[in-house]
């Protein structure tokens, strides 16, 4: 403990340390605005002046850095609908439709609040954990943390809206998501259609934007007018921080939920998040408000993402097992230190350790706490109509997307998700269990499989204490579930309107059904362990959507709405949807033009028509609008050295 | 006359001192390419060798690394190949994940290493140990183990290939279950007692593991080898006192491994995928005073001493090779005859299920 306090002290009085934390802190904050952008695009610029500094000033400016990056996603997610990061999705599903009930301010100041507090518990815990965390994270064997993983998939069932039969082939359809790429038990490659660029997989940054940022930003545009329909009411700062206080238990269990999300291997950063979601919902006597704006989804995830950041850490240095990207390359920094991480970090570098965790909650109250001062002006943004700051958000998305790997996939995939999400959301499709499914999908086939072979006989491994009581967790909602449905049957049926001729609804469950029909008829060709998974999902997804779609042949459709606003009026369904595909068409062109013409020039016309024939802005006003988004564009990408997308004729 | 005057020139700007001419990448930047997503072992590679380039390249060219992860490295490597300019402001960083599926005539694969520049090229070793309860002391205890060796791999066709073929060399009879996600989480497994023999590079090794040894829960049997410039397998440099596996093969059955098809098919791919596992390559046609310039920065960072001091963490005390120099070693290693190509895919075939 002694030298906690020592490591503490040295922080806050050496001023090279300091200026380098605050430094760090800025970068991560301005990356984090930006959607899509996160930890390792603000590691990599601060890679080169790192090495140039001691190790000490050198970890608290990465740390710095990432301490904060999903501090600053709020703002897009929240304001904008954009998530700046897949973790930031379940404060997109909240804090959003806040923001377009004018309780923006509200919103922030609960994230920044919960976030800033997240992180200092993260720091504490991390400060009592580190002399036991050794022992404790070898405690969790194979079977332990593929329970886990089940645990996680689980926490899906609180999200799964009033359609559950939606809501779980919605979570399979996001597992058979995740199964694209190479099987973790077999050699073989899934679902890649002979394309080089899917056999690593789908990146979850593009699922984030394309499901969740392309499909809001549509649907916001088709609506039309301001993110915020209302002005606001009361003083909504003032509301979040004391939201924050009346849910104090909840910031205290997200923020373990995400430690130790972030200490164990195979759960990550985005599960843990979504955990924390899950659990609040759960763990709520009233639910109805849940993906219609309530505060209590914002306040746990907030306070997971940024101690999962924190437990992240411990791996890293203890076990020399990065959890993510960028805390591999401030391991890489350390090599470079002769700093080695491993169990003898803790003799040999405590200092080096505590000066991480110090500064990882300095950075957290300064970026939190200059965020949360900044919100109720950040709020104002809601009230610009939307089509005018639209065009900045999409680029960013292009851009964000095409940093996954550089390759023209990325923007395809973009699109082809950005239509699947849209289509997802106007059908009533809860995509909170799609996101889990996918983030979960191969942490539970791998382990399933090490589990299975590594204890060929299963009463080796189900006996466990550890699986025992990780598998009751599991159990006890369903249990419970089950219990109070046998005490309301009959009663509170969802309001589902029988009659209904089948719209477009049933359009898209024939599609979600057509999809797993296929994958049923291909997975099986796969290797005998590869298989496993794909077909028991897609068999189970083709069997549930068969049911929804009689159901709605039926007459039980339910109608085009916009989830978190209830149902849209008959007669403005229809022109809202084909407005929205419009603007799907509009972004498919813009990326083939990208391929054609380079993102500069794709760019620039992309927003001159945008500007003009949405926006109706003047002829003038739109040129001017445009070229300064492309010297935008152009001066972002160089000052974060990321490329631009060139085009064929290399213009 | 006006002819001679241009004769008289030109010779006397040959014979000038080179410092007097613009350097080949004064103002320049450079543009590494690393196939693989930031952090792994080839990035932290290619982002310790940038800052070097950036101080010896004559010029001082600013020296950027481009993360282009994707289809294990072959998207970038394909990538490279079609496109990158041949003017040495593009290098292509390659690792053993993009070698393998090269030497093993991948469809996918639409690069030809043997075209290219190398410009540099370093190593790593690999150290093979178990658990006591195997009650393996030496190489010889391997073919009685008191349990059944159980091995944590991530997947047959990737490093974990090499030690498939050692466990062959050696006959072991191995448990091998596949599908960690990599090295670290495997050795996790190793210490929570789910596997018993693992492998671990150097560094990871040293750091990780040695720790492990002075405590009684693990023992180092023999190193994967390192394979020298004559061909020939000797003993790890950065762990010579433990025996290679060509040592190891003699102590368990009395004779030389030379000949054998296994071993041929087992050395090939140490040399591929460890001894010249992290490379730099230029495109074809890239000019020779570039190459000249990047070639002569590998010799200068050999011989600065801060480059030797963080190279013993980040290289694992491995030497780097000029390309030129060590070329004609790197592409011997990734020819393998028609009868080796055939074992090793009748052993992954035969044993792993995998389908090449």
């Amino acid at each position: 403990m002694a030298e906690a306090v020592r490591a503490a002290v040295e922080l806050f009085v050496n001023p090279t340390r300091l200026s380098m934390l605050v430094l760090g802190s800025a970068v991560g904050l301005l990356i984090g605005i930006l959607p899509g952008m996160g930890g390792i695009v603000a590691v990599a610029i601060l890679l080169p002046f790192m090495i140039k500094l001691d190790p000490f000033s050198a970890l608290a400016m990465a740390t710095g850095a990432l301490a904060v990056v999903h501090t600053s996603d709020t703002i897009t997610s929240v304001l904008l609908g954009a998530p700046g990061s897949a973790a930031a999705v379940p404060t997109m599903m909240e804090g959003h439709p806040m923001a377009r009930r004018g309780e923006a301010a509200r919103a922030l100041s609960a994230a920044y609040l919960s976030s800033l507090v997240g992180g200092i518990l993260g720091a504490v815990g991390l400060t009592l954990s580190i002399p036991i965390a050794r022992p404790l994270v070898l405690s969790f064997g194979s079977p332990e943390l593929f329970l886990l993983t089940v645990l996680g998939v689980s926490f899906a069932g609180s999200l799964l809206g009033k359609e559950p039969l939606k809501g779980l082939a919605a979570g399979l359809l996001g597992l058979l998501l995740g199964t694209v790429g190479p099987a973790p038990a077999a050699a073989e490659v899934r679902f890649a259609f002979g394309q080089v660029y899917l056999t690593d997989g789908i990146d979850l940054g593009l699922v984030a934007l394309g499901i969740f940022g392309v499909a809001e930003v549509v649907s916001l545009l088709a609506r039309g007018g301001a993110v915020a329909q209302r002005l606001e009411l009361g003083r909504g700062w003032w509301e979040g921080v004391l939201d924050v206080w009346r849910h104090r238990w909840l910031v205290l269990r997200g923020a373990l939920i995400g430690m130790w999300a972030g200490v164990l291997p195979a759960i990550g950063a985005t599960a843990g998040t979504l955990m924390a979601y899950g659990h609040a919902v759960a763990t709520s006597r009233d639910r109805s408000r849940f993906g219609k704006g309530d505060v209590r989804g914002i306040i746990a995830p907030e306070a997971a993402n940024n101690a999962v950041e924190a437990g992240d850490l411990v791996p890293t240095l203890l076990f020399g097992v990065p959890g993510g990207a960028p805390s591999a390359m401030i391991l890489g920094a350390l090599l470079a230190y002769g700093i080695l991480p491993g169990p003898r970090i803790v003799t040999e570098h405590l200092d080096l350790i505590y000066t991480v965790v110090w500064s990882f909650a300095l950075a957290n109250v300064l970026g939190a706490g200059v965020m949360f001062a900044a919100s109720p002006l950040l709020a104002r943004l809601t009230y610009v109509p939307f089509p005018r700051i639209a065009p900045p958000i999409v680029l960013a998305m292009v851009l964000a997307s095409f940093q996954e790997t550089q390759h023209f996939g990325d923007l395809v995939t973009l699109v082809v998700l950005g239509v699947v999400g849209y289509a997802l959301k106007v059908t009533g499709w809860p995509r909170g269990p799609l996101l889990i499914g996918f983030v979960l999908s191969n942490p539970l086939e791998r382990y399933y499989f090490l589990t299975v072979k590594l204890y060929p006989r299963p009463e080796e491994w189900l006996l466990r204490p550890g699986v025992v009581v990780i598998g009751l967790l599991v159990l006890a909602p369903f249990a419970w579930s089950a219990l109070r449905w046998l005490r309301t049957r009959g009663r509170g049926q969802a309001e589902v309107r029988g009659g209904q001729p089948p719209g477009p609804g049933a359009v898209a469950t024939a599609a979600v059904l057509a999809v797993f029909a296929y994958a049923w008829w291909q997975a099986t060709g796969f290797l005998p362990d590869a298989a496993l998974m794909p077909v028991s999902v897609a068999a189970l997804g083709t069997v549930l959507s068969a049911l929804q779609l009689v159901r709605e042949l039926r007459g039980q459709a339910s109608p085009l709405r916009d989830e978190d606003e209830g149902e849209v009026a008959e007669e403005e369904g229809g022109p809202r949807v084909r407005r929205a595909a419009g603007y799907l068409v509009s972004l498919a062109v813009y990326v083939l033009a990208t391929w054609f013409l380079g993102i500069r020039w794709a760019s620039a016309l992309w927003s001159l028509w945008f500007l003009r024939g949405v926006a109706r802005l003047s002829w003038p006003a739109a040129a001017v609008y445009a070229a300064v988004l492309v010297a935008g564009l152009e001066l972002v990408a160089s000052v974060l050295g990321l490329h631009l997308p060139a085009g064929r004729l290399r213009l | 006359m006006k002819r001679l005057s241009w004769a008289v020139l030109l010779a006397v700007l040959a014979a000038l001192p080179a410092g007097a001419q613009q350097p080949y990448y004064a103002g320049k930047t450079i543009e590494i390419l690393v196939p693989f997503a930031a952090g792994g072992g080839s990035d932290i590679d290619a982002r310790f060798f940038a800052q070097f380039f950036e101080k010896h390249v004559p010029g001082n060219p600013r020296v950027l690394v481009r993360n282009m992860p994707g289809g294990g490295s072959v998207l970038g490597a394909n990538f490279f190949a079609e496109n990158a300019r041949a003017d040495g402001t593009q290098l292509l960083a390659t690792s053993a994940s993009t070698i393998i599926p090269y030497i093993l005539g991948l469809p996918q694969v639409r690069y030809d290493p043997a075209k290219w520049e190398l410009i540099k090229v370093n190593g790593v070793g690999g150290i093979v140990y178990v658990s006591p309860r195997t009650g393996v002391r030496k190489p010889e205890d391997l073919a009685r183990p008191a349990e059944r060796l159980v091995y944590g791999g991530i997947s047959a066709t990737g490093l974990d290939l090499v030690t498939l073929l050692l466990f062959e060399v050696l006959g072991l009879d191995v448990r091998v279950v596949m599908g960690f996600e990599g090295r670290g989480p495997a050795r996790l497994a190793f210490e929570r007692g789910e596997t018993n023999i693992d492998y671990q590079t150097t560094p990871a090794y040293l750091s990780q593991v040695v720790p492990l040894v002075r405590e009684g829960k693990a023992v180092p049997i023999l190193s994967m080898g390192f394979v020298n410039e004559k061909g020939v397998m000797v003993r790890d440099p950065s762990a010579p006192d433990l025996p290679s596996a060509y040592e190891a093969y003699q102590a368990l059955f009395k004779r030389k491994p030379d000949g054998l098809l296994r071993w041929k098919a087992y050395q090939s791919m140490v040399a591929a995928a460890f001894t010249f596992q992290k490379a730099l390559w230029a495109p074809a046609g890239t000019p020779p005073e570039a190459l000249q310039a990047l070639r002569t920065a590998v010799d200068r960072m050999r011989a600065d001493p801060q480059f030797q001091q963080q190279a013993k963490q980040i290289l694992e005390g491995y030497e780097v090779f000029r390309g030129d120099v060590a070329k004609p070693a790197v592409l011997r290693a990734t020819r393998i005859t028609l009868d080796v190509k055939k074992f090793i895919t009748d052993l992954l075939r035969s044993k792993y299920q995998v389908r090449l």
